[in-house]
């Protein structure tokens, strides 16, 4: 059986912008046979339904909209000797790398030099928060709405509210305005908005759509379809206060309460997750702690700008093209930890003496006047500074760290 | 000045310091922006605050195929008061494969100086992009108006 294996240098999982960079940045390394898996029909993940403009600023140098941004990585990807395989689904994928793919030519197994992970997210439901209430219809996440909307052309209620402010659902609140529903309200339970203020003041501003802060949802109520959806204001503690509840009729809710990287398959190979991004424990080459698996992308943690997305997508599949050549660095030894103010720091792990790392990092909450800190974690050296006028939860920040580092590291932020 | 009220504040966005701009009216009647660290600051809280321009997207379906849906854009931002009008003329179109991308779908739409252009390709023979079809959905892809 083992011998009679398809084989390929690299193989990646998932055809949005991540495995798309993913597959072009092997190739570009030198990988001889890659492999692109998409489960979909077609290739650009979820960029399809992001019909807006504000793509591409860093990758193009040029703002365009989603399905521009998609197609123009597709063209890159269809002009190399890439197999692409869409309508395909990696059922299983072992820790030596063995991958168990379904697809239109039917179930085959597929030995891989290197793997890398870029599945994206799926959203939180209105299960995962546990709304009370009645179950009717007219309940949506954000990004299904999306794709009812922009792809299918099915108009999805009348009057709809909004809870949660992510960047998915202050878009939808634009695009929902822009097609005659009426949008009542965007509810967000934290003190501030979790979407990009970019994205606050051209989708909500700009139509006088009410953001109300500190306030959720605490009952759906309708029997066939939403009826109303009450609302009412959190405390401290993000607990509903008594006597501050009102009724808000509408036949849709919309939910955009946070995003969870897809990681399946990557817990079937063993990969180790971090309880911080929801997604795999990588060192400054995107390498999972299975030697030879790879992550980039929403699956490896939740991204606000595509670009991003895309660059890790290079930066692993290069990483990759060189494990399958057999190339084996040392593994990561060095932590980086979070620490004040930090919600999480990526890579998490450094191969000892490395210079020149580049550090994702998301602050817990608004900060201004910010001074970043990276420092040794034992000795108190300080090996990179930046200052930042304001920083938000909602932004992606980068630390490049020069020196080589061969201590514990932490990344603080101190107003 | 400073004591006068707050305008608006906004942050700009034309680089990534992001700085917080508050605008305010002085005496007479000018607007006064603070908070900016570099010149491109002002004219950009003015015009954001007088003449705020967009860019639009939205979607139409394409003439002659099932339920394939054609994204489209504007060239360039247009005064935010032409949204709704320039929205209904492209309400209007039903353009027909194949359309590439980047194709003019509405030249100088409303005279604002600005296309309308395709943002996707159709070709001719399209099978629809949705994730949904399927278990559950089954073929209810055309317009479905009301609920």
């Amino acid at each position: 059986m083992i011998d009679t294996l398809e084989t390929h240098d690299v193989v990646v999982i998932g055809g949005g912008p991540a495995g798309l960079a993913a597959a072009l940045g092997a190739r570009r390394a030198g990988a001889g046979k890659v492999l692109l898996v998409e489960r979909d029909r077609t290739l650009g993940g979820i960029l399809n339904q992001c019909v807006h403009d504000g793509f591409g600023l860093f990758l193009y140098k040029e703002t365009i909209s989603g399905p521009e941004y998609s197609e123009r990585l597709v063209e890159d990807v269809v002009r190399e000797p890439i197999k692409v395989e869409t309508g395909a689904m990696v059922l299983d994928l072992t820790p030596d790398r063995v991958l168990r793919i379904n697809s239109r030519s039917g179930y085959r197994l597929v030995r891989a030099g290197a793997v890398v992970l870029a599945m994206g997210c799926r959203e939180r439901t209105r299960e995962m928060i546990e709304i009370p209430g009645t179950r009717p219809a007219g309940v949506f996440t954000a990004g299904s709405a999306q794709n009812l909307v922009n792809l299918q052309n099915i108009r999805i209620g009348n009057a709809a509210v909004i809870l949660g402010s992510g960047d998915i659902g202050l878009i939808m609140a634009r695009r929902l305005t822009f097609e005659g529903v009426a949008v009542k309200g965007v509810f967000e339970i934290m003190p501030w908005a979790s979407g990009l203020e970019r994205n606050v003041r051209q989708c909500l501003l700009d139509f006088g759509i009410p953001l109300e802060l500190r306030s959720t949802v605490v009952e759906i109520r309708g029997r066939d379809r939403v009826e109303s959806v009450v609302v009412a204001k959190v405390d401290g503690k993000l607990m509903p206060i008594p006597g501050t509840e009102s009724v808000v009729p509408c036949d849709t809710l919309l939910l955009s309460v946070g995003l969870i990287p897809e990681n399946e398959l990557s817990k079937r190979a063993g990969v180790a997750l971090s309880s911080l991004t929801g997604g795999a424990v990588v060192d400054e080459n995107c390498m999972t702690s299975v030697p030879g698996v790879f992550s980039c992308g929403n699956v490896l943690h939740i991204h606000d700008v595509a670009d991003w997305a895309s660059f890790e997508g290079f930066a692993a599949g290069e990483s990759a093209a060189r494990y399958a050549a057999g190339e084996r660095p040392a593994g990561g030894t060095v932590r980086i930890f979070a620490g004040p103010n930090v919600k999480y720091a990526l890579p998490q792990l450094l191969t000892a003496g490395t210079a020149g790392t580049e550090w994702s990092f998301r602050v817990a909450r608004p900060l201004r006047n910010v001074q970043v800190v990276v420092k040794g974690k034992a000795t108190d050296k300080v090996y990179a500074r930046k200052k930042f006028g304001r920083l938000l939860p909602s932004e992606l920040q980068k630390i490049k760290v020069r020196p080589a580092v061969a201590e514990d590291l932490e990344v603080s932020c101190h107003e | 000045m400073s004591d006068r009220p707050v305008l608006d504040r906004l942050t700009c966005v034309l680089c990534p310091v992001g700085c917080e701009l508050d605008v305010r009216k002085d005496e007479a009647g000018e607007l006064d922006v603070r908070g900016n660290q570099c010149d491109k600051g002002v004219p950009f809280a003015v015009e954001e605050i007088l003449h705020p321009k967009r860019n639009l997207a939205t979607s139409v379906p394409v003439q002659g195929t099932a339920a394939t849906m054609v994204s489209v854009r504007l060239s360039g931002p247009v005064p935010r008061e032409m949204i709704f009008p320039v929205l209904a003329e492209i309400a209007r179109l039903r353009p027909e494969a194949p359309v590439s991308r980047g194709q003019v779908l509405i030249g100088d739409v409303l005279g604002t100086g600005v296309d309308v252009i395709a943002t996707r390709t159709v070709p001719l023979i399209s099978r629809g992009r949705s994730g949904f079809r399927g278990a559950g959905c089954g073929g209810r892809g055309r317009r479905a108006r009301g609920i």
